[in-house]
């Protein structure tokens, strides 16, 4: 299959169409990815510190991987569907961009890695589950993973200035902004100020 | 305000960082993100376990004690790599509305978080027996952990500070 005519008719979808012309969902769906990202890194790096002997390293590997892993997961949902929704909305550019092709091969070696931690150090938990930290092969894992998933954050970082920079740039489209939620109306010229509230 | 930024953005530090911009601003703001991570994994950690919903093998003290030191720091370093990008583009930060509702919830949700390690402290066992059951300090929990959530959505609205209308400075020309 054509992968040009495929990214085309995402860009062309009504979601993509509507993520587009909606003021307001680009920058909300933006933000959900950065909550999403940070509860993703922010859970990971606390069993990463724990397999490298850093942190937490009194408590039981199992029991703190049944406390968070399942809230990594949720949290790495929400960011994968957040990063799908604003994918669709440019699909060729992202598909060609450098930092987003980096990036969704450094995703796919944290699976990897993850991967490869079950089939090591994953098999032998019991032996070392109250251990200050995880033998050789979990350490390496977890150094891996951290070294990955700050990669992973540059690049999403750098993505959002080689690709959607222009669009923050540019006059705000017309469309729904905060006033019209105070006041139910259309604001047909789009962010300009129609009642002269000084905040500052 | 729209002053002081201009006079900022001529200050010898924003010369630097502007004339670098390509990778400096990139850089700097990652490495907020990754404190980003650091702070929210730290206070849903802590929450989770006012919540009882994990860690619940540790006490109250033992758990602030293992991401207090780390919530402390990271928002260290946030402070700092903030300080660095208002410096770099004192325009876009400063003349924004998202940018000081951001630092009024952030001034909010660091009181509370001080002020909890403060009084867990001093009233170790009270909390520990008594007040982490209060159906009040539960609410307080979610509570705190959704004023950091909007601290993010804000940090990003920065640059789509249009979507306030009238409310955004950044309109007003």
């Amino acid at each position: 299959m054509d992968i040009t005519a495929f990214l085309k008719s995402l860009e062309a979808s009504g979601l993509a169409t509507r993520i587009r012309e909606a003021l307001w969902l680009f920058p909300l769906i933006e933000s959900t990815h950065v909550i999403g990202l940070s509860l993703v890194f922010g859970t990971i790096l606390i069993i990463d510190l724990r397999l490298l002997g850093i942190a937490s390293t009194r408590r039981s590997f199992k029991q703190m991987a049944s406390d968070i892993l399942k809230w990594t997961w949720a949290a790495f949902a929400l960011t994968a569907l957040t990063g799908t929704l604003m994918f669709i909305t440019n699909a060729r550019v992202y598909y060609h961009n450098f930092f987003f092709r980096t990036k969704m091969l450094m995703l796919v070696l944290s699976g990897i890695n993850m991967l490869v931690f079950e089939l090591t150090a994953g098999r032998t938990i019991h032996g070392w589950d109250n251990a200050p930290s995880a033998p050789r092969a979990g350490k390496a894992v977890a150094a891996l993973s951290l070294a990955m998933w700050i990669g992973i954050i540059v690049m999403g970082r750098l993505i959002g200035f080689t690709t959607t920079r222009a669009a923050v740039l540019a006059p705000p489209p017309a469309g729904v902004n905060f006033d019209d939620f105070l006041q139910g109306t259309p604001d047909k010229s789009g962010g300009t100020p129609t009642t002269p509230t000084d905040r500052k | 305000m729209r002053q002081f930024a201009k006079w900022l953005s001529t200050t010898f530090l924003s010369v630097l960082i502007q004339k670098h911009n390509s990778w400096v601003i990139p850089t700097i703001q990652s490495i907020h993100i990754v404190g980003i991570g650091v702070v929210v994994g730290s206070v849903f950690m802590i929450d989770l376990r006012v919540l009882g919903w994990a860690w619940m093998d540790q006490t109250l003290r033992q758990t602030t004690r293992r991401f207090g030191p780390w919530l402390t720091a990271a928002l260290g370093v946030l402070l700092t790599t903030g300080v660095l990008m208002v410096i770099g583009e004192p325009v876009r930060e400063l003349v924004t509305f998202s940018f000081w509702l951001k630092m009024f919830l952030v001034a909010v949700g660091t009181l509370i978080a001080a002020l909890f390690q403060i009084t867990l402290r001093k009233h170790e066992q009270r909390w520990e027996e008594t007040l982490v059951r209060r159906r009040f300090i539960k609410c307080l929990a979610v509570l705190t952990f959704l004023i950091w959530l909007c601290i993010i959505i804000l940090g990003r609205l920065i640059a789509y500070d249009h979507v306030w209308g009238s409310w955004s400075p950044a309109t007003k020309t």
